[in-house]
Protein backbone atom coordinates (compact mmCIF):
# COMPACT_ATOMS: atom_id res chain seq x y z
CA UNK A 1 0.00 0.00 0.00
CA UNK A 2 2.87 2.37 0.81
CA UNK A 3 4.17 3.78 -2.45
CA UNK A 4 0.89 3.16 -4.22
CA UNK A 5 0.08 5.64 -6.96
CA UNK A 6 -3.24 7.28 -6.10
CA UNK A 7 -3.87 9.58 -8.98
CA UNK A 8 -2.37 11.33 -11.92
CA UNK A 9 -3.99 14.17 -13.78
CA UNK A 10 -3.63 17.71 -14.91
CA UNK A 11 -5.06 20.95 -13.57
CA UNK A 12 -5.26 24.21 -15.45
CA UNK A 13 -5.03 27.21 -13.15
CA UNK A 14 -7.67 29.89 -13.83
CA UNK A 15 -7.06 33.47 -12.71
CA UNK A 16 -10.72 33.64 -11.64
CA UNK A 17 -10.24 30.66 -9.33
CA UNK A 18 -7.10 32.18 -7.79
CA UNK A 19 -9.16 35.33 -7.24
CA UNK A 20 -12.02 33.45 -5.55
CA UNK A 21 -9.58 31.52 -3.35
CA UNK A 22 -7.70 34.67 -2.31
CA UNK A 23 -10.93 36.52 -1.51
CA UNK A 24 -12.10 33.53 0.57
CA UNK A 25 -8.93 34.01 2.66
CA UNK A 26 -9.59 37.76 2.85
CA UNK A 27 -6.18 38.19 1.17
CA UNK A 28 -6.49 41.02 -1.34
CA UNK A 29 -2.83 41.08 -2.46
CA UNK A 30 -2.98 42.65 -5.96
CA UNK A 31 -0.45 40.05 -7.18
CA UNK A 32 -3.25 37.47 -6.87
CA UNK A 33 -6.02 39.64 -8.26
CA UNK A 34 -4.99 42.38 -10.64
CA UNK A 35 -3.11 41.72 -13.91
CA UNK A 36 -2.01 45.37 -14.05
CA UNK A 37 -0.27 45.03 -10.67
CA UNK A 38 1.07 41.59 -11.38
CA UNK A 39 4.53 42.35 -12.73
CA UNK A 40 5.97 41.11 -16.02
CA UNK A 41 7.89 38.00 -16.93
CA UNK A 42 10.17 35.93 -14.68
CA UNK A 43 9.33 33.15 -12.24
CA UNK A 44 7.03 35.35 -10.20
CA UNK A 45 5.55 37.37 -13.10
CA UNK A 46 1.86 37.61 -13.99
CA UNK A 47 -0.96 36.71 -11.63
CA UNK A 48 0.28 34.14 -9.13
CA UNK A 49 -1.52 32.04 -6.54
CA UNK A 50 -1.25 32.36 -2.74
CA UNK A 51 0.89 29.71 -1.01
CA UNK A 52 -1.92 27.37 0.10
CA UNK A 53 -3.77 27.49 -3.23
CA UNK A 54 -2.50 24.03 -4.30
CA UNK A 55 -4.91 22.48 -1.78
CA UNK A 56 -7.77 23.63 -4.02
CA UNK A 57 -6.80 21.28 -6.82
CA UNK A 58 -5.62 18.37 -4.74
CA UNK A 59 -9.16 17.12 -4.02
CA UNK A 60 -8.44 14.23 -6.39
CA UNK A 61 -5.37 13.10 -4.48
CA UNK A 62 -7.21 13.52 -1.18
CA UNK A 63 -10.15 11.48 -2.49
CA UNK A 64 -7.68 8.71 -3.34
CA UNK A 65 -6.51 8.95 0.26
CA UNK A 66 -10.07 8.45 1.52
CA UNK A 67 -10.33 5.27 -0.58
CA UNK A 68 -7.08 4.08 1.00
CA UNK A 69 -8.61 4.72 4.43
CA UNK A 70 -11.66 2.64 3.60
CA UNK A 71 -9.58 -0.14 2.10
CA UNK A 72 -7.37 -0.34 5.19
CA UNK A 73 -10.51 -0.53 7.31
CA UNK A 74 -9.58 2.68 9.15
CA UNK A 75 -12.17 4.82 10.86
CA UNK A 76 -13.47 7.27 8.28
CA UNK A 77 -15.83 9.04 10.72
CA UNK A 78 -13.02 10.42 12.87
CA UNK A 79 -10.79 11.36 9.91
CA UNK A 80 -9.09 14.74 10.22
CA UNK A 81 -6.39 16.60 8.31
CA UNK A 82 -3.61 16.52 10.88
CA UNK A 83 -0.66 18.16 9.17
CA UNK A 84 0.16 19.87 5.91
CA UNK A 85 3.53 20.61 4.39
CA UNK A 86 4.51 22.35 1.15
CA UNK A 87 7.79 22.79 -0.64
CA UNK A 88 7.85 25.40 -3.40
CA UNK A 89 10.18 25.90 -6.31
CA UNK A 90 8.19 28.93 -7.47
CA UNK A 91 4.63 30.29 -7.16
CA UNK A 92 1.81 28.71 -9.20
CA UNK A 93 0.90 30.99 -12.11
CA UNK A 94 -2.51 31.75 -13.62
CA UNK A 95 -3.02 30.12 -17.00
CA UNK A 96 -0.55 27.29 -16.58
CA UNK A 97 -1.33 23.59 -16.65
CA UNK A 98 0.23 21.39 -13.98
CA UNK A 99 0.67 17.63 -14.02
CA UNK A 100 -0.16 16.19 -10.60
CA UNK A 101 0.93 12.86 -9.19
CA UNK A 102 -0.36 11.61 -5.82
CA UNK A 103 1.11 8.73 -3.79
CA UNK A 104 0.64 7.03 -0.44
CA UNK A 105 3.92 7.90 1.26
CA UNK A 106 3.45 6.30 4.65
CA UNK A 107 0.98 4.48 6.88
CA UNK A 108 1.56 4.10 10.61
CA UNK A 109 -0.16 4.06 13.98
CA UNK A 110 0.52 5.65 17.34
CA UNK A 111 -0.96 4.87 20.72
CA UNK A 112 -1.75 7.65 23.16
CA UNK A 113 -4.02 8.65 26.00
CA UNK A 114 -7.03 8.89 23.66
CA UNK A 115 -6.46 5.45 22.15
CA UNK A 116 -4.87 4.36 18.91
CA UNK A 117 -4.45 6.83 16.05
CA UNK A 118 -3.94 5.77 12.44
CA UNK A 119 -1.88 8.01 10.16
CA UNK A 120 -1.86 8.04 6.35
CA UNK A 121 0.60 10.34 4.61
CA UNK A 122 -0.16 11.39 1.04
CA UNK A 123 2.36 13.10 -1.20
CA UNK A 124 1.51 15.10 -4.30
CA UNK A 125 3.94 16.65 -6.72
CA UNK A 126 3.12 19.18 -9.43
CA UNK A 127 5.19 19.68 -12.57
CA UNK A 128 4.80 22.28 -15.28
CA UNK A 129 4.65 21.58 -19.04
CA UNK A 130 8.47 21.71 -19.13
CA UNK A 131 8.55 18.88 -16.59
CA UNK A 132 9.97 21.17 -13.88
CA UNK A 133 8.81 20.63 -10.30
CA UNK A 134 6.62 23.54 -9.13
CA UNK A 135 5.56 22.36 -5.69
CA UNK A 136 5.47 19.31 -3.50
CA UNK A 137 2.78 18.67 -0.90
CA UNK A 138 2.54 16.26 2.01
CA UNK A 139 -0.85 15.73 3.70
CA UNK A 140 -1.09 13.78 6.93
CA UNK A 141 -4.55 12.35 7.57
CA UNK A 142 -5.34 11.01 11.04
CA UNK A 143 -8.20 8.94 12.40
CA UNK A 144 -8.93 7.68 15.87
CA UNK A 145 -10.00 4.08 16.41
CA UNK A 146 -13.35 3.87 18.18
CA UNK B 1 8.17 45.97 0.13
CA UNK B 2 8.51 43.23 2.71
CA UNK B 3 8.27 43.34 6.46
CA UNK B 4 11.38 41.29 7.17
CA UNK B 5 14.62 43.18 6.52
CA UNK B 6 17.35 40.88 5.12
CA UNK B 7 20.06 43.20 6.50
CA UNK B 8 18.96 43.06 10.13
CA UNK B 9 17.16 39.71 10.46
CA UNK B 10 18.66 37.52 13.16
CA UNK B 11 17.76 34.64 15.47
CA UNK B 12 14.91 35.77 17.69
CA UNK B 13 13.54 38.41 15.30
CA UNK B 14 9.74 38.45 15.52
CA UNK B 15 7.73 38.56 12.32
CA UNK B 16 5.12 41.30 12.04
CA UNK B 17 1.87 39.71 13.34
CA UNK B 18 -1.20 39.43 11.10
CA UNK B 19 -4.67 39.54 12.67
CA UNK B 20 -7.59 37.89 10.84
CA UNK B 21 -11.24 37.41 11.72
CA UNK B 22 -13.28 37.05 13.85
CA UNK B 23 -14.14 34.02 11.73
CA UNK B 24 -17.79 33.80 10.65
CA UNK B 25 -19.83 30.84 9.39
CA UNK B 26 -20.06 32.76 6.12
CA UNK B 27 -16.24 32.71 5.89
CA UNK B 28 -16.33 28.91 6.24
CA UNK B 29 -18.92 28.55 3.46
CA UNK B 30 -16.91 30.81 1.17
CA UNK B 31 -13.68 28.92 1.87
CA UNK B 32 -15.40 25.53 1.38
CA UNK B 33 -16.64 26.65 -2.06
CA UNK B 34 -13.38 28.24 -3.20
CA UNK B 35 -11.16 25.39 -2.01
CA UNK B 36 -13.45 22.57 -3.20
CA UNK B 37 -13.56 21.01 0.28
CA UNK B 38 -16.85 19.09 0.47
CA UNK B 39 -16.62 18.15 4.18
CA UNK B 40 -19.93 19.25 5.81
CA UNK B 41 -18.15 19.38 9.19
CA UNK B 42 -17.31 23.02 8.42
CA UNK B 43 -20.66 24.17 7.02
CA UNK B 44 -23.48 22.02 8.45
CA UNK B 45 -24.25 22.59 12.17
CA UNK B 46 -26.37 19.46 12.50
CA UNK B 47 -23.73 17.27 10.85
CA UNK B 48 -21.02 18.64 13.15
CA UNK B 49 -23.17 18.09 16.27
CA UNK B 50 -24.02 14.54 15.19
CA UNK B 51 -20.28 13.90 14.89
CA UNK B 52 -19.87 14.94 18.53
CA UNK B 53 -18.65 18.51 18.14
CA UNK B 54 -20.40 21.56 19.65
CA UNK B 55 -20.84 22.92 16.11
CA UNK B 56 -19.00 23.66 12.89
CA UNK B 57 -15.31 24.54 13.08
CA UNK B 58 -12.89 26.16 10.68
CA UNK B 59 -10.93 24.28 8.02
CA UNK B 60 -7.33 23.85 9.15
CA UNK B 61 -6.36 25.03 5.69
CA UNK B 62 -8.24 28.32 6.20
CA UNK B 63 -5.93 29.19 9.10
CA UNK B 64 -2.95 27.88 7.12
CA UNK B 65 -4.05 30.26 4.35
CA UNK B 66 -3.84 33.10 6.89
CA UNK B 67 -0.31 31.93 7.76
CA UNK B 68 0.49 32.02 4.04
CA UNK B 69 -0.59 35.67 3.85
CA UNK B 70 1.49 36.36 6.96
CA UNK B 71 4.61 34.76 5.39
CA UNK B 72 4.18 36.67 2.13
CA UNK B 73 3.82 39.84 4.20
CA UNK B 74 7.15 38.97 5.81
CA UNK B 75 9.16 37.83 2.79
CA UNK B 76 7.26 38.77 -0.36
CA UNK B 77 5.65 36.74 -3.16
CA UNK B 78 7.89 33.82 -4.16
CA UNK B 79 10.01 33.93 -0.98
CA UNK B 80 8.56 30.80 0.66
CA UNK B 81 10.55 27.60 0.09
CA UNK B 82 9.03 25.37 2.78
CA UNK B 83 5.89 25.80 4.81
CA UNK B 84 4.34 23.31 7.21
CA UNK B 85 1.69 23.34 9.90
CA UNK B 86 0.23 20.88 12.36
CA UNK B 87 -3.44 21.38 13.13
CA UNK B 88 -3.03 21.06 16.89
CA UNK B 89 -6.35 22.52 18.07
CA UNK B 90 -9.62 23.48 16.42
CA UNK B 91 -10.46 27.05 15.43
CA UNK B 92 -14.10 28.07 15.98
CA UNK B 93 -16.48 30.67 14.53
CA UNK B 94 -15.95 33.88 16.53
CA UNK B 95 -12.22 33.24 16.99
CA UNK B 96 -9.84 36.07 16.15
CA UNK B 97 -6.79 34.47 14.54
CA UNK B 98 -3.40 36.11 15.10
CA UNK B 99 -0.50 34.78 13.02
CA UNK B 100 2.88 35.02 14.71
CA UNK B 101 6.41 33.85 14.06
CA UNK B 102 9.98 34.00 15.28
CA UNK B 103 13.26 33.49 13.42
CA UNK B 104 15.19 30.38 14.50
CA UNK B 105 18.12 30.37 12.03
CA UNK B 106 19.70 32.57 9.33
CA UNK B 107 22.24 31.49 6.70
CA UNK B 108 23.34 32.56 3.24
CA UNK B 109 23.12 30.46 0.08
CA UNK B 110 24.20 32.10 -3.17
CA UNK B 111 22.19 35.30 -3.65
CA UNK B 112 19.68 34.31 -0.99
CA UNK B 113 19.54 34.89 2.75
CA UNK B 114 17.66 31.88 4.10
CA UNK B 115 15.53 32.44 7.16
CA UNK B 116 13.98 29.62 9.22
CA UNK B 117 11.00 30.57 11.34
CA UNK B 118 8.72 28.93 13.87
CA UNK B 119 5.19 30.04 13.06
CA UNK B 120 1.82 29.63 14.73
CA UNK B 121 -1.71 30.96 14.99
CA UNK B 122 -3.32 31.83 18.29
CA UNK B 123 -6.83 32.90 19.24
CA UNK B 124 -7.96 35.81 21.42
CA UNK B 125 -7.09 33.79 24.55
CA UNK B 126 -3.54 33.18 23.33
CA UNK B 127 -4.28 29.50 22.70
CA UNK B 128 -2.09 28.09 19.92
CA UNK B 129 -4.09 26.39 17.17
CA UNK B 130 -1.74 25.79 14.24
CA UNK B 131 1.92 25.20 14.97
CA UNK B 132 4.52 24.95 12.24
CA UNK B 133 7.63 26.23 10.55
CA UNK B 134 8.70 27.95 7.36
CA UNK B 135 11.83 28.61 5.34
CA UNK B 136 11.94 31.99 3.58
CA UNK B 137 14.50 33.01 0.97
CA UNK B 138 15.14 36.77 1.11
CA UNK B 139 17.31 38.65 -1.36
CA UNK B 140 20.76 38.85 0.20
CA UNK B 141 21.80 42.45 0.83
CA UNK B 142 24.83 43.84 -1.04
CA UNK B 143 28.02 43.25 0.93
Amino acid sequence: MIGRLLSTGTATVAAEHIGAFSRALGDLNPRYLDPREAGGSGPCGGIVAPPTYPIAFMTQAMAGGMDTFLELGLNFMTLVHGEQEFEYLRPVRAGETLALTGRVADIYEKSGSSGTLDFVVLETEARDTEGELVFFSRNTLISRRT
Amino acid sequence: MTALDARTVTIGTELLPLVKGPITREDLKRYAAASGDPNPMHTDEEFARNAGYPGVFAHGMLSMGYLGEFLVQAGGVGSIRRFRARFAKLTWPGDVVTCRGRVTAVRDEGAARLVDCDIWTENQEGERKLVGAALLALTRPEA
